[in-house]
């Protein structure tokens, strides 16, 4: 029983922590952005307008939950919790520090990568069940960008389980040695461009593209479910910043106990700032230019990053 | 009779197949059915967990879950909702169905006989043995399904885009 309760308090925690990187997370990209615009960002609700995104929490909550009429109503309100569900369970396999993963499971890896695509079910339906053309065309474009971006995705880490030789992410992060940031270079930075398609950032907003779909799949949702929609996108943000951060810049492996930690956080920080200045810089892609991406760059990209690894792995 | 964590895993595993599958068979909305299989297919991915297959459970949810139903549910994007209302369930085609499923059925038990009797697969086995095997006793097999998949994959290519503009 134990273990079920152990489950129910880290789910609590998992969905706290979404919750707070959103809250901060809006407000760290307003800042950017502000920065990137020569502004300043919010300053007025609280010091350095640390307030203005807890005051629009409160607001969105407060804001009536519409269903549209024609609508078919019980997939229209399942759909958010199918999105974010996933991305939840994908945060407990990351080795947060020495000896310590939430689920330390034997293939926590693969965990990482198949679980959190799970969430593209729920953006189909939730473009099916809004009826309505662009939310459609949104569903659409999220399926056919996610199965595509799964796959150099998947590829560049495989070379990080390869030169590990475990899927295990607490023995991949005891196997980590630093000269790994040199040898996995081609395949992190194929991690970090498929990451920001599969959490559906700017350039790959196809799905959601506000100047031409409105807001794409979740077009015609408003209040809380509209915010799951939001929270779920800061948290796939979230979680593969802290797991490009941990497996392929080493994490807390760089310095001993809670400093390492503390380096972990530092270095997910920078990765998020990171998908931050890339999407207030870079125009949003067309959709042949994000197959030609995936598949006649970023696949053979992971592929020689495989064969790279190959050819050390022996001399190891 | 005690009921321990286990226990109360199965019967949940078994309830929420048999759900799905039932969701699935007889149920007249196209998204609704794909929902329902998609929760059988978890459900298969919960059986394999159950009994100790960690990575086959991955797999399941990778491959089936994951790519799959997320292909199936893009073709059903495409199509156009019916004016006429929903399909009928029953086919004209009952006497062809009934054959192919009872032979289905009949392959499935006699591929399975040894357990039927009570008597469950053995459990466990690490990951890496799955590895093992796949790259050492069952190499020709695993290269000559990848080699049928790639030609399939090829095949698919030139049927799509194959004419010269």
């Amino acid at each position: 029983m134990s273990g079920f309760v152990g489950g129910l308090v880290w789910g609590l925690a998992g969905g706290m922590l979404i919750a707070l990187a959103t809250v901060f997370g809006v407000w760290w990209e307003r800042k950017v952005a502000g920065r990137i615009h020569m502004r300043i960002g919010p300053q007025t609700t609280g010091p350095a307008g640390l307030l203005q995104v807890p005051a629009d929490t409160l607001k969105m909550i407060l804001k009536e939950d519409i269903t549209p009429a024609q609508v078919d109503v019980r997939v229209f309100r399942l759909a958010p919790h199918i999105v974010f569900v996933p991305v939840a369970m994908s945060l407990t396999v990351i080795p947060f520090a020495s000896g310590f993963a939430p689920l330390n499971t034997s293939i926590g890896m693969l965990f990482f990568l198949a679980v959190p695509s799970l969430s593209v079910i729920g953006m189909l339906l939730a473009g099916w069940s809004s009826r309505n053309t662009y939310a459609t065309i949104g569903g659409l474009r999220a399926a056919a960008q996610m199965i595509s971006y799964e796959l150099p995705r998947t590829l560049s880490v495989l070379s990080v389980v390869v030169l590990a030789g475990s899927m295990r992410p607490l023995e991949v992060m005891e196997a980590w040695r630093p000269w790994w940031i040199l040898a996995n270079a081609i395949g992190f930075l194929v991690y970090f461009i498929s990451s920001i398609a599969e959490v559906n950032s700017i350039p790959f907003d196809l799905p959601q593209a506000e100047s031409e779909l409105v807001a794409g799949y979740f077009a015609d949702y408003s209040g809380i479910r509209w915010g799951i929609f939001m929270m779920t996108e800061y948290g796939a943000v979230v979680a593969a910043s802290l797991f490009g951060a941990a497996v392929f810049l080493g994490g807390w492996r760089w310095l001993p106990g809670a400093f390492g930690v503390v380096l972990f956080i530092a270095l997910t920080l920078l990765l998020i700032t990171a998908i931050i200045f890339v999407k207030w810089t870079f125009p949003r892609m067309r959709s042949d230019q994000l197959m030609t991406t995936a598949w006649k760059i970023l696949t053979p990209m992971a592929l020689v990053q495989l064969v790279i690894v190959g050819v050390i792995v022996p001399w190891m | 009779m005690e009921l321990n964590l286990a226990d109360i895993a199965f019967w949940l595993l078994s309830a929420i197949s048999i759900a799905g599958a039932a969701t699935a068979v007889f149920t007249r909305d196209v998204m609704r059915l794909t929902l329902g299989l998609g929760v059988f297919l978890l459900s298969v991915a919960g059986w394999f967990l159950y009994f100790g297959h960690a990575f086959v459970a991955i797999a399941q949810v990778f491959v089936y879950v994951g790519g799959v139903l997320v292909l199936i549910l893009f073709a059903i994007m495409f199509l156009h909702r019916s004016e006429q209302g929903l399909p009928e369930l029953t086919s004209r085609h009952a006497l062809d169905s009934a054959v192919v499923a009872v032979g289905v059925a009949v392959l499935v038990i006699t591929s399975l006989r040894e357990y039927v009797t009570g008597q469950l697969p053995t459990v466990g086995g690490a990951d890496a043995e799955i590895g093992v095997s796949l790259l050492g006793a069952y190499l020709p097999h695993f290269e000559a399904a990848g080699v049928l998949l790639l030609a399939a994959l090829v095949a698919a290519v030139v049927i799509v885009g194959g004419e010269k503009r």
